[in-house]
């Protein structure tokens, strides 16, 4: 039973400083939309070359991005959970660094490593392989700032499966791959699902590396946050479009991805 | 048949276990934190041995001088582990199928359903662990880790978490199971009753080392060592001299005056300890003369507490040395009331000699 609410001062300052909050995230997103729609042309303006070239180019470096995301994070969040090795701790801080670390940054030593006389980029570009500034180095841009998201998640996944159902698992006959299939990854599915959607919804938004790293050339590194810089000296309206785009995909990530993590805590 | 040597180092705990198990159920007694749990996880194989030996019905699944570590999931063991550890995201059907991928689908469900059969599950089959009782958990984990077929069980605390009405018939059954499945079973507790009631065999472990292991009875009755007595129950152990022998009989010196026992059970030592349980002290009335002597003490009841069926009373010896240490007598309600304990503090004990099991020190 919920004991019925009275009126204090301290709950006013609580309330007031919540709504405050509320009302700064949610009066500019508002107010952006709003403009979209009454001043401007959303649907028409989706539809110019500019947005569409965009919003396909973002939608398919962030699939790559992602897939790539969960094939090579799911082991290192795996082994995070469970193995302890030396660096250990080392290597989940570097992991974890691209979180906090402005994206340009990155980008630039993305740059650094792959471009034309970079370490990496050198031997490439003498095999006759570019890097930097093509769609390849938009999914890397991507998928360096993002895939700490995933691999957080899934680790803290993993991490929550008890361990004696492997255990168990193994004492009924399953090798170490037919118990990650069969027990663990099912059991941290929600918290692998919920991860590559927040790695999905990072990489859609990514700016700062990308056009370090892949510059902001139209139909093969523009994607859409790029798209809006560009379109918001030529055509606002179409910038405002990509804008609410990326506003509902962001807000459906985040939805689902709480959605999900009910759901865990329901099945488990 | 299960042999297991093994020693290793777990967190700083030393685990040196000596174990040998035949067609039938033998428990391994200790308290919590004595090394059972690792013991069991050691046969399965989820735990590796710094070195030894394992050996399952002649197959060497362990060997650290040949290099021999078979994994767990070639070791063909049925493992309960505490708690029951179902899968959750499987229901009861699935569970009990999990270990079945070899067979055919066929085959799978012929299994499964037999087996759920056997176990009282089979109307349960399409539920979540989540929505099953404790009682019934237990009994889909058994018949998960047996479909198989193994022909060693290993259980750890398996009645912890069931009902004690439920626990009587589990434990019957799970003897009949051992037959009727000719199975080498393992099963680990800290409940002395428990291990009395399901073991063929004891073995009893403390700070990871088995210190005694046989026939329930013998290590029930003739616990080797005093801290073996201890962990089984005997409330009275005293310290004594061995001073003499005749007649079939040692005597004792100890702080209460002369203890005579059967010179049998008496190992050749002349320093000794003297495990009396607490239910083989006879309570008499003082005032009625007795034709023998021996083994017979003045004492003065100093404490008491009810325990339901019977009273445990705390006595001290009359005419014992200072610092002799205090005995307990358990006297079930009956006599208790007939002798109307309550009315007086002073009575005698006799402690029957073939009740005094005696220990080398």
């Amino acid at each position: 039973m919920r004991r019925a609410q009275t009126f204090t001062w301290g709950g006013l300052v609580v309330g007031l400083s919540a709504a405050i909050l509320v009302a700064f995230i949610g009066i500019p997103v508002g107010a952006l939309i709003a403009r979209g729609f009454i001043e401007g042309d959303v649907l028409a303006a989706l539809r110019s070359p500019v947005a569409t070239t965009a919003l396909w180019l973002s939608l398919a470096t962030s699939a790559i991005a992602v897939a790539v995301a969960v094939v090579l994070g799911t082991p290192a969040a795996y082994l995070l959970a469970r193995r302890s090795f030396p660096g250990r701790s080392v290597i989940d801080t570097l992991i974890d660094l691209p979180v906090v670390l402005p994206p340009v940054v990155g980008g630039l030593a993305l740059l650094v490593a792959l471009g034309r006389h970079g370490v990496i980029g050198g031997p490439l570009d003498a095999a006759g392989v570019d890097v930097a500034f093509t769609t390849g180095a938009v999914v890397l841009a991507q998928l360096f700032v993002a895939v700490p998201f995933y691999i957080r998640s899934a680790r803290a996944g993993f991490e929550s499966v008890d361990r004696r159902l492997e255990a168990v698992s193994a004492t009924l006959g399953a090798g170490g791959w037919r118990t990650f299939r069969r027990v663990t990854v099912p059991l941290a599915l929600p918290s692998l699902i919920g991860g590559a959607v927040m790695c999905w919804a990072r990489a859609l938004g990514e700016f700062g590396a990308t056009i370090m790293f892949a510059g902001n050339v139209f139909g093969r590194t523009q994607t859409m946050p790029l798209a809006i810089l560009e379109a918001i000296e030529t055509d606002v309206d179409a910038a405002l479009a990509i804008a609410i785009v990326l506003i509902v995909l962001a807000f459906a990530g985040l939805l689902v991805f709480k959605g999900l993590a009910r759901l865990g805590g329901r099945v488990l | 048949m299960i042999r297991a040597g093994i020693r290793t180092t777990v967190g700083g705990f030393d685990l040196a276990v000596d174990l040998a198990v035949d067609r039938e159920i033998t428990v391994l007694y200790g308290h919590s934190g004595a090394g059972k749990t690792l013991t069991l996880e050691a046969i399965a194989g989820l735990l590796t041995p710094r070195e030894g030996r394992i050996t399952l019905h002649d197959r060497v699944v362990f060997d650290s001088s040949a290099g021999v570590d078979v994994p767990p999931q070639r070791r063909d063991v049925g493992y309960l582990v505490q708690s029951y550890a179902l899968f959750p995201h499987l229901t009861v059907a699935q569970n009990i199928a999990y270990g079945l991928g070899h067979l055919s689908r066929d085959e799978r469900r012929g299994r499964v359903e037999r087996f759920a059969r056997m176990f009282g599950v089979d109307d349960l089959l399409q539920r979540r662990p989540a929505r099953i009782s404790g009682g019934q958990a237990q009994r889909v984990a058994l018949a998960r880790a047996l479909v198989r077929e193994p022909r060693v069980l290993l259980l750890d605390e398996p009645f912890a978490a069931v009902d004690s009405s439920n626990r009587r018939t589990m434990r019957r059954e799970l003897r009949q199971l051992a037959q009727r499945l000719d199975l080498s079973v393992v099963t680990v507790t800290h409940d002395l009753t428990e291990a009395y009631n399901v073991g063929d065999r004891l073995a009893v472990i403390d700070r990871g080392r088995v210190l005694q292991a046989g026939p329930r009875d013998e290590v029930f009755h003739r616990p080797a060592t005093a801290r073996a007595a201890e962990l089984l129950g005997v409330q009275n152990i005293l310290p004594g001299r061995v001073v003499g022998a005749d007649g079939g009989r040692v005597h004792v010196a100890t702080g209460l005056g002369m203890v005579e026992a059967l010179a049998e059970s008496c190992p050749p030592a002349d320093h000794v300890q003297l495990a009396i349980r607490a239910e083989q002290i006879i309570l008499e009335r003082p005032d009625r003369p007795s034709a023998e002597r021996e083994n017979r003490f003045q004492v003065t009841i100093i404490d008491e507490a009810a325990f339901g069926f019977s009273h445990t009373l705390v006595v001290r010896v009359d005419d014992a040395a200072s610092g002799a240490p205090t005995l307990e007598i358990d006297v079930p309600a009956h006599p208790y009331q007939v002798l109307n304990v309550p009315t007086r503090r002073d009575w005698r004990i006799h402690i029957p000699p073939e009740a005094v099991h005696v220990i080398a020190d």
